[in-house]
């Protein structure tokens, strides 16, 4: 469920949790009322701050992904199920945008681009052998 | 007295050997819980400021106060609340390890071994073994354990992580994280392996020639230090800001890094034909960036 978390990536140890948690409901490897590891324990196993870990179940639930039953620990939301789209969404949109620089930055045209990305999409659809 | 929202707290430290300053003037805040990451390049004074915490040295001037006790005046009330570990810090070679932690252990009134035995046997140290007998990494936890047995408020870690194998790190850095479960307990960490310190610090001093240059919370340092990356036309002039250090600059591209990052300076560096990209920096780079200008500053 959790990768190990990369300091020498530059990206904030905090938002590196996020991101995985994140994907990983978006991904459906994480459904509503599966139970996270607490903070302590994650921390931990992540060998980062428990305080970070806390900050990131704390923002995960305001933004209702996660809910904490009182005494149980913390879970995934009954509402994440619904959530998971637009998660998918804004996911591939924060990728594709980096994609979408590139392209400019290269001068591709628009129709070159697309041509590109559907070969590209067709290369890596799940099942494919000749997939690398 | 300090109020308790510190644990340490210092005001003008300085610490002269000679006509050498190890610490200059160093005013550091090391809030209550948090995990302090105190960097600095080799000699810059961090073992130092450890020592004078524990009154191993003598300030020659300002004042430092531990856990509201004043260091020169309440030394021994300091000690008896604060967890030492240096790095592979001489331990007694013929005693078996239960012996050595109880010897600890005598010093202490309020010592549990219960505390110290659970981190031995989660890490399967035998306490029937002699010390000579332990590795390096083994050697580093038993020194935890006989650091964490009086259940301290404050644990001082001065390059403990230094010279260990990935395992024993790992290890080590696991019972800080544990430890850190206690209410209000507060860890300082020196060392040189700066991923480590970006994983668990959540506050961090640099110390450069015995002066703090800079005292942050890890998230504010992160937000205010960027690198900035602009593709422009071929050799057109990019107005850099003020304060703009490790500049590159090739015909198309411009690089440098801000330490008072704000989204208004990529604004005023984008235009038509130009890109220009905000890099989150690792804590690593941030480190190196800074210690280089301010001991470029210094030689000025």
């Amino acid at each position: 469920m959790f990768d190990s978390v990369d300091p020498k990536s530059g990206l904030p140890i905090y938002l590196q949790i996020t991101e995985q948690l994140r994907r990983s409901v978006a991904a459906g490897l994480l459904l509503p009322g599966d139970q996270l590891p607490s903070v302590r324990e994650l921390a931990a196993r992540l060998l980062v701050n428990p305080n970070t870990v806390a900050k990131v179940y704390r923002d995960l639930e305001r933004d209702g992904l996660l809910e904490t039953r009182r005494g149980q620990g913390t879970f995934i939301a009954a509402d994440a199920a619904a959530m998971a789209e637009g998660e998918r969404r804004r996911l591939l949109t924060g990728e594709l945008r980096a994609v979408a620089r590139d392209v400019h930055a290269f001068g591709l045209d628009e129709e070159a681009a697309l041509d590109l990305f559907r070969r590209v999409l067709k290369d890596e659809q799940p099942g494919r052998k000749d997939r690398r | 007295m300090s109020d308790n929202n510190f644990a340490i707290q210092t005001h003008s430290l300085t610490k002269r050997f000679g006509r050498v300053r190890a610490l200059n003037g160093v005013s550091a805040h090391v809030p209550t819980g948090a995990i302090y990451g105190l960097m600095g390049p080799n000699g810059a004074g961090k073992t130092t400021f450890v020592r004078v915490m524990l009154n191993l040295l003598n300030p020659t001037r300002g004042s430092a106060t531990v856990l509201g006790h004043d260091v020169v005046r309440e030394p021994v009330a300091v000690r008896r609340r604060v967890g030492h570990v240096a790095a592979l810090q001489p331990l007694w070679e013929w005693m078996k390890v239960s012996e050595f932690t109880d010897f600890v252990g005598g010093c202490y009134p309020q010592w549990d071994p219960e505390a110290a035995s659970s981190i031995l046997s989660h890490v399967g140290i035998d306490p029937e073994m002699k010390i000579q007998a332990l590795s390096r990494g083994q050697r580093a936890i038993a020194a935890l354990a006989a650091a964490m047995g009086h259940e301290p408020d404050l644990l001082l870690l001065d390059e403990a992580l230094t010279g260990l194998d990935p395992m024993a790190r790992r290890e080590v850095l696991r019972n800080v994280i544990e430890a850190m479960h206690a209410q209000g307990r507060t860890v300082l960490i020196t060392g040189q392996d700066i991923a480590d310190m970006e994983r668990i610090c959540d506050h961090i001093g640099f110390l450069v020639k015995g002066r703090l240059v800079l005292e942050s919370t890890l998230d504010d340092l992160k937000a205010k230090v960027k690198r900035i990356r602009v593709e422009h036309e071929r050799d057109a002039e990019i107005e850099l800001p003020a304060g703009a250090l490790e500049v590159e600059q090739s015909p198309a591209e411009t690089s440098f890094t801000t330490a008072d990052f704000s989204e208004a300076l990529p604004a005023s560096l984008a235009g038509p034909n130009r890109r220009v990209e905000v890099r989150d920096m690792s804590l690593e780079d941030i480190f190196v960036h800074l210690a280089q200008a301010e001991l470029r500053r210094g030689a000025e």
